[in-house]
């Protein structure tokens, strides 16, 4: 694929995402629930770009449209200067091979009747790539034995399985690689290695980082820019040490002022 | 008041609490900090006499005298609701989604030998007092219409209703925002007559406590004030914990334990910490002591 | 896999092990030829060689049941055959596309068939068709195509909704695959459950239609008929409707327990609870 060095990887524009109950009443349709309110950003090459939010917040929705997981109700997103909405699946190839997701919670987002091997294999055999010695590498490559391959994800403890999953997801060399809240399931005590594991990847391989969170602090470690999302809008977006040190909106004022901290409290 | 002696919590062969000991005076709020397979739920489910099938608890704890384990499920009926109560994690789950709100609060008094009349009266009071907006409408919901952290302040009513001497609660804002977090923090902190509160989140619990035991792999390896803890730690675990959960700047590498928390049953004989801690010495193979008065630690290596 | 051994997976593995054994010993040894018809030996008591007796034409009844016990299997066998094979990719399809036309077609005619009483679909066919084994199968078949499209249906619902499949679909994984790879090999257990209360209701079901006369026609030997055959018999000569009548009692009991057993062994949520701390 060629890559088009002055567009934007990600530009979206104008998101809506409308989501509609189910009637509860024979005369009048279901609610009709806004999601996404008019959501617009753009994301660089190379760049690390969190997203922050609380539950209800849209983080999810904007998270599953940027991955075409889901469609907009309107707005449109290009990836790489090609146009990805209103695509059919097989049309997706190029979205696919180059941008991949690391999931919450690696206990559901690992097939449990699979063995690692096939999971970390399952996007190169679902895009035709040749799979060879690939599993073992990715395994070495998140910190992981070789004899992992033929275990299944239950063998494993939180922090190794959320492993699994980054293996997995850089398995056909994505350029792009989405974090939805990679780390809040984990232990504090694993937490760290997590976050360093994915910092050295992200370096090595040159990798465009798009993270979602709900804890402003650790985008700040890990992000350089950050969109802030409250009811299905974004509401301040910008260098995540401006948006810490003197943020702008007042939602993200209580957000800052919400989380207790060690340092304040102590 | 609450005293708690050598409390051992089993599955099959498997020792998942071992030898906790410790002690809640009245008015006092201590935190139970861990991470997942630490044994802090299961410490506090067997202080309820709750704990799940085929898992058994052994030892002493005593409330004001009254023994909570190993005594006969209708005994412990009697206390449980009354004398010490429990709000759990997922305000969702725990409560009976075909029940009014204000009848759900009643309930547990009418269980307890209060009148109806005195008892719906009272649940309005108990709705204000954990700040819920309008009681009387409240009163009249059913638990899907109300938001996760107005359910988890039912939770808390309904923990209070029968002016309980001790009162636990479980993880209770991990599932909130973190703006709702902290006023439902703060209502914890002033409405509890004594407190356990258990968490994995140190800047949750020194938030809310004076006192903390910090539990890994079944033991509890440091307790203390809440400040001389989380300042001067002396046991190797809390050490990492602590340092752990600080986020440096970006581009710095974050502090780590190395390896995982081990699945329960598989911590290491001796000093539980011993497989992950960087001081360990042959000597950690026998299990130390929890020594020490107020700031207690069981370490052979503590850091200074 | 790993789950609890309960007494109702020994009790019914058991009883479905006898049938089965019975069945397969019968194909190379029983007592006697179960259909070979002998005036002199009619009624005989039980005794003698003739464990549990003879019938009204002096066929021998144990050497009939062993028989008997192979026609049930087969018949079960392939009617739940057809019934998982027809209904369980249905009732997935429905479930992988909730909302769409396809799921709504599916799940209302598997209402119709559902609502259509199955005894009555197979006497309708034995009339068109002719009565034979095999229409009976096709009918019991038929007629139990709706239980598995409805279970599969709300197993794949509930995977459906699982996080693996949106990591499947954002590795790039199309609907088949994810259906044959994720979605089937997780809703396998009900299936298996499923599979096993059919069987009973199957066996149930031919025992019925042979009883009315729909089912195996003679000399094949099957329970249902044994049963029929006894009825003019039932105050003179009890026995012979209380050996046939008991092998479907257990044998449905049997499949019944071990769909049960099944149940609970298979499934995670009643699995031994992980020590969490």
């Amino acid at each position: 694929m060629p890559t088009h060095a002055g567009t934007p990887l990600i530009e979206a524009r104008g998101l809506n995402r409308v989501y509609r109950r189910p009637r509860t009443s024979l005369t009048k349709p279901g609610a009709a629930v806004h999601a996404l309110r008019d959501v617009s950003l753009t994301i660089g090459r190379g760049e690390r770009y969190g997203i922050v939010g609380e539950s209800g917040s849209g983080k999810s929705t904007l998270l599953r449209l940027l991955c075409a997981l889901d469609r907009p109700t309107s707005g449109t997103i290009a990836f790489d200067g090609q146009e990805i909405t209103g695509r059919p699946e097989r049309s997706l190839r190029f979205l696919r091979e180059n941008l991949q997701i690391v999931f919450q919670d690696p206990m559901s987002s690992l097939d449990p009747r699979m063995r690692v091997r096939d999971l970390v294999a399952e996007p190169l055999v679902a895009l035709g790539l040749p799979v060879g010695d690939r599993v073992a590498e990715l395994l070495d490559e998140v910190g992981l034995p070789a004899a992992a391959a033929d275990r299944y994800p239950h063998q494993f403890s939180g922090g190794q399985r959320q492993r699994i999953a980054i293996a997995r997801a850089l398995a056909p060399r994505p350029k792009v690689l989405v974090a939805d809240e990679p780390v809040s399931a984990l232990d504090v005590s694993v937490r760290g290695q997590i976050l360093n594991l994915l910092a050295d990847l992200v370096d090595e391989l040159g990798l465009t980082l798009v993270f979602v969170s709900h804890d402003l602090s650790v985008v700040r470690h890990v992000c350089e820019t950050v969109a802030v999302m409250s009811r299905g809008e974004i509401v301040e977006t910008g260098p995540v040490d401006e948006v810490w040190a003197a943020p702008a909106h007042p939602y993200t004022r209580t957000l800052l002022q919400a989380v207790p901290t060690l340092e304040g409290l102590l | 008041m609450l005293k708690v002696e050598d409390l051992t919590v089993r599955a099959d062969a498997v020792e998942l609490v071992r030898e906790v000991s410790f002690e809640i005076a009245p008015g006092e709020r201590v935190g139970l900090i861990g991470e997942s397979g630490s044994g802090k739920s299961l410490t506090a489910l067997s202080l309820m006499g709750l704990l799940p099938e085929g898992v058994t608890a052994a030892g002493r704890a005593t409330l004001d005298g009254r023994d909570l384990v190993g005594v006969p499920e209708g005994r412990l009926k009697r206390l449980r609701g009354r004398d010490l109560s429990m709000v759990f994690q997922e305000p969702m789950t725990a409560l009976n989604p075909l029940m009014r709100i204000g009848a759900q609060v009643a309930e547990v008094m009418t269980l307890h030998g209060r009148g109806r009349q005195e008892a719906r009266a009272r649940a309005l009071d108990l709705l204000e007092r954990v700040r819920l907006p309008e009681p009387a409408h409240i009163a009249r919901a059913y638990p899907h219409q109300l938001s996760g952290g107005q359910r988890q302040r039912v939770m808390l009513a309904i923990a209070l209703a029968n002016e309980p001497e001790l009162l636990i609660c479980d993880e209770p804002t991990t599932a909130l925002d973190v703006t709702v977090q902290k006023q439902m923090l703060d209502l914890i902190a002033e409405v509890a007559p004594a407190l356990l509160f258990i968490t994995h989140d140190l800047a949750v619990v020194a938030s809310v406590c004076e006192r903390v035991l910090v539990m890994y792999g079944g033991r509890v390896v440091e307790s203390g004030p809440i400040r001389e803890v989380f300042t001067r730690p002396r046991h190797r675990y809390t050490e990492g914990l602590l340092a752990a959960s600080k986020l440096t700047p970006r581009g710095t590498r974050l502090p780590t334990i190395k390896g995982s928390v081990p699945a329960a049953g598989h911590f290491p004989g001796g000093c539980v910490f011993r497989n992950r801690c960087p001081h360990a010495t042959p000597e950690c193979e026998t299990a130390p002591a929890l020594t020490g008065d107020g700031h207690a630690h069981a370490c052979w290596h503590p850091a200074d | 896999m790993r789950g609890r051994l309960n007494a109702g997976l020994l009790v019914g593995g058991a009883l479905v092990g006898i049938v089965v054994l019975a069945a397969l010993a019968s194909f190379f040894w029983t007592p006697h030829d179960p259909t070979f018809v002998d005036a002199a030996r009619k009624l005989r008591e039980p005794g003698g060689g003739y464990l549990l007796g003879a019938d009204k034409y002096g066929r021998d009844t144990f050497s009939q049941l062993m028989v008997g016990a192979r026609t049930t299997l087969y018949v079960g066998i392939v009617a739940v055959g057809i019934a998982a094979v027809i209904g369980a990719p249905l009732g997935v399809i429905a479930g992988m596309t909730p909302r769409g036309w396809l799921s709504e077609l599916i799940m209302r005619v598997n209402d119709l068939v559902f609502a259509f009483p199955a005894l009555l679909l197979a006497v309708m066919l034995g009339a068109v068709y002719g009565a034979g084994t095999l229409t009976a199968m096709i009918a019991i078949g038929v007629a139990t195509v709706p239980a598995f499209a409805r279970v599969a249906r709300a197993a794949t619902l509930q995977v459906m909704v699982t996080d693996y499949i949106l990591a499947a679909r954002a590795a790039g994984r199309r609907r088949p695959a994810i259906a044959v790879r994720h979605v089937l090999p997780n809703i396998s257990s009900v299936l298996i459950v499923q599979a096993s209360v059919s069987f009973a209701i199957a066996i149930l079901a031919e025992a019925a239609l042979s009883f009315l006369g729909f089912g195996t026609r003679p000399p094949t030997p099957s329970w249902g008929r044994m049963l029929q055959e006894s009825q003019e018999l039932l105050f003179s000569t009890p026995r012979l409707a209380l050996w046939p009548g008991l092998a479907i009692a257990l044998a449905v009991l049997g499949f019944n327990l071990l769909g049960d057993g099944l149940r609970d062994f298979l499934d995670p949520k009643l699995r031994r609870i992980r020590a969490e701390g």
